[in-house]
């Protein structure tokens, strides 16, 4: 067994070698930030969860939408939908990796904050918020989480997503930052892993969403205030894009940073290459970016050139994941088989299943082994076209968004807020059954909404209301029952796991948070401590901020032979409400 | 949060290490396969598709700008299909909230038609079931596309991107008619 590296300044607390912590009311202060992050997004995605089983329903062919109930609440499927959008995809994922990805490398280098601007920071994201929310509610920005112009939403949106989205960059700022008084404090040491793979996510936050700053700062505010006459759609919809499809990995990397170095504790094993994780995090800042024109396969005057560059440089994204699957698998093997299992698939009974955190993470893993085969899919020049914009792109995003993602956050949870707060979990046997059901659901939804694709039903439609028969020829009842009963599985599942979630929150106090220690595991091959005597994959990585700038260059290199002719050929068209 | 370690033999970093051999070599196999069905589908569709000669592929939605608000000054004025002087067959679509014109397009079987489509007020789709032809319609961009229905007989034309409050309606036909003498030389 190999001992565990050392920290530099904050201890390991779940180490062997636990200390106090030097500052604990800074620390008590950086939890409290952290917690108000998780909580806020974890109401966003209650909203947004509750919209969802009535879109499955939807997708059962059942239109529940001429409800007086249902009328009162919202204006359409639409404006619902729009909803479900915002609230999971945008709101949720953004909410919780702030805080997640702000309390890990903060902690973990031991470095202190500046404390009123991370309140600051928090405060400006929840503006943000509450000013998209207004025209949400009221029905005034029913544009969808894509808001593709000319379809033209109240500014307030506009100015809302724009604050919101912004003010993430604050919380990169903080922690990149803080990375880098640590290194000026620590020359020569290697970044932690937990730290190094907030940071590089961080970095290539950045670079990602200045595709929708500008869309949304230069395009679209001026344009709904009506200071402009009007926008190139083909433009917005390529600056949104650049953002577009790295904001996927902007939502999966954080639950990497589990996977990697806390999923592997939790069964009892230990990470299996520490160089290894840091190769898959440097291979994503560089490949997550200069990718997004295959969501654009399909929209006219762009080169075919450089849609098939940017296909295969979607392919090269494939080399990260198959690490990950590697390295993450072999852990738990470690770990199964340190707990007496045996044989070749045998030791996978050996897991924690019973631990809801853990087999959380792991049914979001599995599920995200799918996700990403469909993946492959959508990336392909040759196949886009049968499936985009069908049913079965929702089928596919919440495979991996939907569980890889949310399932993972959700398992996380289940030790990071009584962590945060020192309260104990309710129900841990509920905890498991909201955890499967998800996974069941979220399977079965899969199946009947990729299905439904093929068949050649779109997405986004509310086709339960058509009077037009071309669905009652496409032979759906079957996946459309697999799609309705998923629908209500995962609103049982998903009401269970909040009823753990709030009935925690609303506990007392017990303990101090740090009993429920951060379950930081060994690893079999470490990175080692110092530069000097590291690996060579260490050394070559740990340079993160040359690396993002590599990046950086690389997104120009394929964006601006894509971007200089929309830009110079531009032409205004005015903006339209239709709904 | 550990579990109790049981005295068992652990892997240790030489072994992991030839694992990680394996397993590198396992996904440049992957990889290598992957780019090489990449590679055949560009010879085969993309490569043709990039000379303008359709190869089959509906990916291959090409250029053209048009004044949305001046659509009258455009071929656009009178969408359907027309025969040039030279016999190619071409079609004008336009897509407006909540429905296509023409309102069913007629074309004849086993001939290539180019067909057009471009959008009046916001982004809708063209999406035509059981086949390839998928595209985004911007306005103020014209999507074109060449191809030849084969079978004569109906094909439902579904807007797929949302596009306002009566979307789900937007929906229309192709309709294919038997190949007429011309058509078989
Ligand atoms: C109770 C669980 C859920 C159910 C039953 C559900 C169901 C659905 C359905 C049926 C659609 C397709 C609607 C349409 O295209 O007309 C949809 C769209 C979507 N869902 Fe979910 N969903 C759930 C949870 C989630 C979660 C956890 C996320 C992400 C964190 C998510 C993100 C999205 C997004 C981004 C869309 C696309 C919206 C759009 O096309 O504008 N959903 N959902
Ligand atoms: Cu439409
Ligand atoms: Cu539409």
């Amino acid at each position: 067994m190999t001992t565990p590296p050392l920290r530099p300044s904050v201890p390991l607390v779940s180490g062997p070698r636990a200390e106090a912590t030097p500052d604990a009311a800074f620390l008590a202060s950086l939890k409290k930030v952290t917690q108000y992050y998780v909580v806020t997004g974890f109401l966003a995605l209650l909203v947004g969860i509750l919209l969802g089983p009535l879109q499955a329903l939807n997708y059962a062919g059942i239109n529940v939408y001429d409800y007086p109930v249902l009328r009162a609440l919202l204006g359409s499927y639409y404006q619902g939908l729009t909803l479900h959008g915002v609230l999971n995809a945008l709101v949720f994922t953004q909410f919780f990796i702030s805080g997640w990805m702000l309390y890990l490398p903060v902690r973990d280098l031991g470095v202190r904050i500046n404390m009123r601007f991370a309140w600051f920071s928090y405060l400006l994201m929840t503006a943000g918020l509450l000013t998209a929310a207004v025209p949400l509610l009221t029905n005034n920005a029913t544009v969808l989480y894509t808001f593709y112009p000319p379809l033209e939403g109240s500014p307030l949106f506009y100015i809302g997503a724009g604050v919101m989205v912004g003010s993430s960059l604050l919380v990169a700022g903080q922690v990149v930052l803080a990375w880098w008084h640590w290194k000026r404090a620590n020359p020569g040491r290697v970044t932690p892993l937990v730290a190094f793979g907030s940071v590089a996510t961080w970095l290539m936050w950045s670079i990602a969403a200045l595709g929708i700053v500008v869309e949304v700062v230069v395009l679209l505010i001026p344009w709904s205030l009506g200071l402009t006459s009007g926008v190139d759609p083909l433009l917005a919809r390529t600056l949104f894009w650049w953002t577009g499809h790295p904001i996927v990995y902007f939502w999966v990397l954080p639950a990497y940073i589990s996977w990697y170095a806390f999923l592997p504790r939790q069964a009892g094993g230990r990470i299996a290459s520490e160089p290894l994780a840091r190769l898959a995090f440097v291979l994503f800042l560089i490949f997550s970016v200069p990718v997004g024109l295959h969501h654009q396969y399909a929209d006219p005057n762009i080169s075919n050139t450089w849609k098939s560059i940017h296909m295969l440089l979607t392919f090269l994204v494939a080399v990260p994941s198959l690490l990950t699957a590697f390295s993450v698998a072999a852990s738990l093997e470690d770990g199964a088989r340190a707990r007496g299992g045996r044989g070749l698939v045998g030791w996978i009974r050996r897991l924690p299943w019973g631990n809801a955190s853990f087999s959380a993470q792991v049914l979001a893993m599995t599920s995200f082994i799918f996700g990403g085969a469909g993946g492959v899919v959508n990336a392909s020049l040759a196949f886009g076209p049968v499936v985009h914009n069908t049913a079965w792109i929702p089928g596919h995003f919440h495979i991996t968004v939907g569980t890889a993602t949310t399932l993972t956050f959700m398992g996380v949870a289940l030790w990071f807020v009584p962590h945060l707060t020192g309260k104990r979990l309710f129900g841990p046997r509920l905890a498991s059954w909201s955890v499967w059901l998800w996974f069941v659901g979220m399977m079965l939804f899969a199946v009947g909404m990729h299905w439904q694709g093929l068949l050649g039903v779109p997405r986004r439609s509310q086709m339960s209301a058509t009077v037009q028969n071309v669905y009652r020829e496409m032979n759906l009842a079957v996946p459309q029952a697999i799609t309705g009963l998923s629908g209500v599985i995962l609103l049982v599942g998903g009401l269970l796991f909040f009823w753990v979630l709030f009935r925690t929150l609303l506990s007392k106090r017990v303990q101090d948070g740090e009993a429920v220690p951060i379950p930081y595991s060994e690893a079999i091959s470490p990175a080692g401590e110092n530069l000097a005597t590291a690996s060579l994959l260490t050394r070559r990585t740990e340079p993160l901020l040359a690396i993002s700038v590599f990046a950086f260059l690389l997104v120009l290199l394929v964006y601006a032979p894509v971007l200089g002719p929309m830009i110079a050929d531009a032409q205004l068209v005015p903006g339209v409400r239709l709904w | 949060m550990a579990a109790p370690h049981r005295p068992v033999r652990r892997l240790d970093h030489r072994t992991l290490e030839r694992y990680e051999n394996i397993w590198l070599g396992i996904a440049v196999v992957l990889l290598l396969l992957l780019f090489a069905s990449v590679f055949s589908s560009m010879i085969s569709g993309t490569f043709p598709l990039l000379r303008g000669t359709g190869g089959g592929h509906a990916g291959g939605v090409t250029s053209g700008r048009v004044d949305p608000r001046n659509l009258a000054a455009t071929p656009f004025a009178k969408p359907g299909l027309r025969e040039n002087a030279d016999g190619s067959l071409e079609a004008f679509v336009v897509a407006r909230a909540f429905n296509f014109e023409p309102a069913v397009l007629r074309v004849p079987a086993g001939r290539p038609v180019t067909i057009h489509v471009t959008a009046a007020d916001v982004v809708h789709g063209y999406y035509v079931t059981g086949t390839n032809i998928n595209a985004e319609i911007l306005p103020g961009h014209v999507a074109s596309f060449t191809l030849t229905f084969r079978r004569p007989g109906e094909q439902s034309v579904i807007c797929n991107e949302y596009c306002g409050i009566g979307h789900h309606g937007m929906i229309t036909r192709v309709v294919v008619d038997p190949p007429t003498a011309r058509s078989r030389p």
